[in-house]
């Protein structure tokens, strides 16, 4: 099953044919994605979901306009604002110079912005109000991770890109994580794109899951995720979730008994 | 307390294994009467210090002067080649080859003919400090520019930052604790940059000094000079190292 980008007047961004080739230092070419077509939905999240290595976080990184496409097109639409994307990786990758506050400041100063508001508001989300004045060694884990949900969101992007975040994290403190960064996303209605490997997070964090073939990249199969729109943590003990796991792990070609 | 201590301990224990060391060595010496010149007694070096024909001031900050200054240079010059070579790849291309023979060369071996080159004073003693210090800061500086959070880099890309954002804003404060290494080693080294450069012609300095207590077969005089280098040498590193911390308060060794 192969979607088609599909015409939709909400759509933030559309992907169209994309293909995208390496070449190595040994000069072979590598195809990393073949053929990719979607479409992302305002105020959705989506998931990319896939083996390790099939051009996941290549996706991404031609979504935020940091490659170009060897062939296909990307377009992206500017809403009120210019189109911005926000950025959380498999690390925190927080500057280790910086404090919490100016860490949190930098999309602004980069873009030439003054939003102290803001800053102040999105460290409230993440409950780091207090923290402003530290360095991010003084942080656990989870906390940086929290700091670099702040970070990605201050400078109101038009798609927050999600790639492989919390990976790393001990699975109790991701939970948490999960379902705190689910929430803020929810609340400030900013449209995502997850790539990921994690499948129960996959069905966690979407509203829409596309399943990636491994290299080269291709996408073989869509499901959608009809679960409640605030995304409880008590949301994994219900059978629902556990049908759109199996499903998954169908899509996926996993076994499933 | 059991920390503050341990911390006194630190330093107490070492101390008393000191003055154990010196009482042996002095009542040692004077047991199997070995003569002042083959190895002086620790009473003979102290008495060293109060020798009136020598300046102590004076020639520890010619010594000291020289090193410094070519630890200066050789900071300046090391970051600004730094900076170059990671910059530019034409440059790292044709550069690289020439700063690894000038580190490969033995300083020492070169040393006198310097002299011929750039003249009989401090300017040959200082570009020898230079010489010898400039390749670890140098090496340093370049991992440190270079060994950057990749995500950070893609994060002010995708925001529309350029080079010169990303080299102010990402790589240069990166490197200040690669750079801080380097420095430490250099600030060590500038100290035996200048004595070579003294063993190989000089008027004044430690150098100076050992190099004639030799010649006069006076060796507490060489003893004495070995104490203020020791002196002279922790202290440059113990500025590198507290400058270190003020520069970066937010560092913490991993």
């Amino acid at each position: 099953m192969v979607p088609e980008a599909i015409e939709s007047p909400n759509s933030v961004l559309r992907v169209e044919h994309v293909s995208k080739t390496y070449t190595t230092i040994s000069r072979e070419s590598v195809l990393a994605l073949d053929d990719v077509s979607l479409d992302i939905r305002e105020n959705e999240v989506l998931t990319v979901i896939g083996p390790s290595g099939c051009g996941k976080s290549t996706l991404l990184r031609l979504i935020a306009g940091l490659e170009e496409p060897t062939s296909g097109t990307i377009e992206r639409q500017d809403g009120r604002a210019p189109f911005r994307v926000g950025f959380m990786f498999q690390d925190a990758s927080l500057m280790r110079w910086r404090t919490i506050y100016d860490n949190v400041k930098l999309p602004l100063e980069v873009l030439g912005k003054k939003d102290e508001g803001e800053i102040v508001r999105l460290l409230k989300m993440v409950q780091l109000t207090g923290f402003e004045r530290k360095y991010p060694f003084e942080l656990s884990g989870g906390m940086q991770r929290r700091v670099a949900m702040a970070r990605a969101l201050v400078h109101k992007p038009s798609i927050l890109l999600l790639d492989e975040p919390l990976t790393g994290v001990d699975e109790l403190t991701k939970e948490a994580l999960q379902a705190e960064l689910m929430q803020i996303i929810r609340a400030i209605n900013v449209t995502a794109v997850h790539v990921t490997h994690d499948i129960d997070q996959a069905v966690y964090f979407s509203d829409r899951v596309l399943v990636m073939s491994a290299r080269p990249g291709k996408i073989i199969g869509e499901i959608d995720v009809q679960l409640p729109r605030e995304r409880k943590l008590s949301l994994r003990t219900e059978q629902a979730f556990y049908d759109y796991c199996k499903r998954l792990r169908q899509a996926l070609r996993l076994p499933t008994d | 307390m059991a920390n503050g201590y341990s911390h006194i301990r630190a330093y107490v224990e070492p101390l008393i294994l000191l003055v154990v060391l010196l009482f042996v060595w002095q009542f040692g010496l004077e047991l199997l009467q070995v003569p002042h010149f083959i190895l002086p007694t620790p009473v003979q070096i102290a008495q060293a210090f109060f020798t009136p024909s020598i300046d102590w001031l004076r020639n520890t900050w010619v010594t000291f002067s020289e090193a410094l200054a070519g630890f200066a240079t050789g900071t300046i010059v090391g970051v600004g080649l730094a900076v170059v070579i990671v910059e530019s790849k034409l440059l790292r291309r044709l550069l690289t080859p020439y700063i690894v023979t000038a580190q490969v060369l033995p300083k020492v071996a070169v040393a006198p003919i310097i002299y011929i080159i750039l003249g009989f004073n401090d300017v040959s003693r200082i570009f020898l400090v230079f010489l010898l210090v400039f390749f670890p800061i140098l090496i340093n500086m370049a991992t440190g520019l270079t060994d950057v959070d990749t995500n950070l880099i893609h994060l002010l890309k995708s925001l529309g930052a350029g080079e010169l954002t990303v080299f102010l804003k990402v790589r240069l404060p990166n490197s200040l604790p690669y750079l801080f290494d380097g420095l430490k080693i250099s600030a060590t080294g500038a100290m035996v940059g200048a004595i070579v450069a003294e063993f190989v012609s000089s008027s004044a300095g430690l150098g100076f000094i050992i190099l004639n207590s030799q010649y006069t077969f006076n060796t507490s005089l060489a003893f004495a000079s070995f104490i203020i280098l020791i002196v002279v040498g922790l202290f440059l590193y113990e500025v590198v190292e507290l400058s270190g911390r003020l520069a970066m308060p937010w560092f913490q060794r991993r």
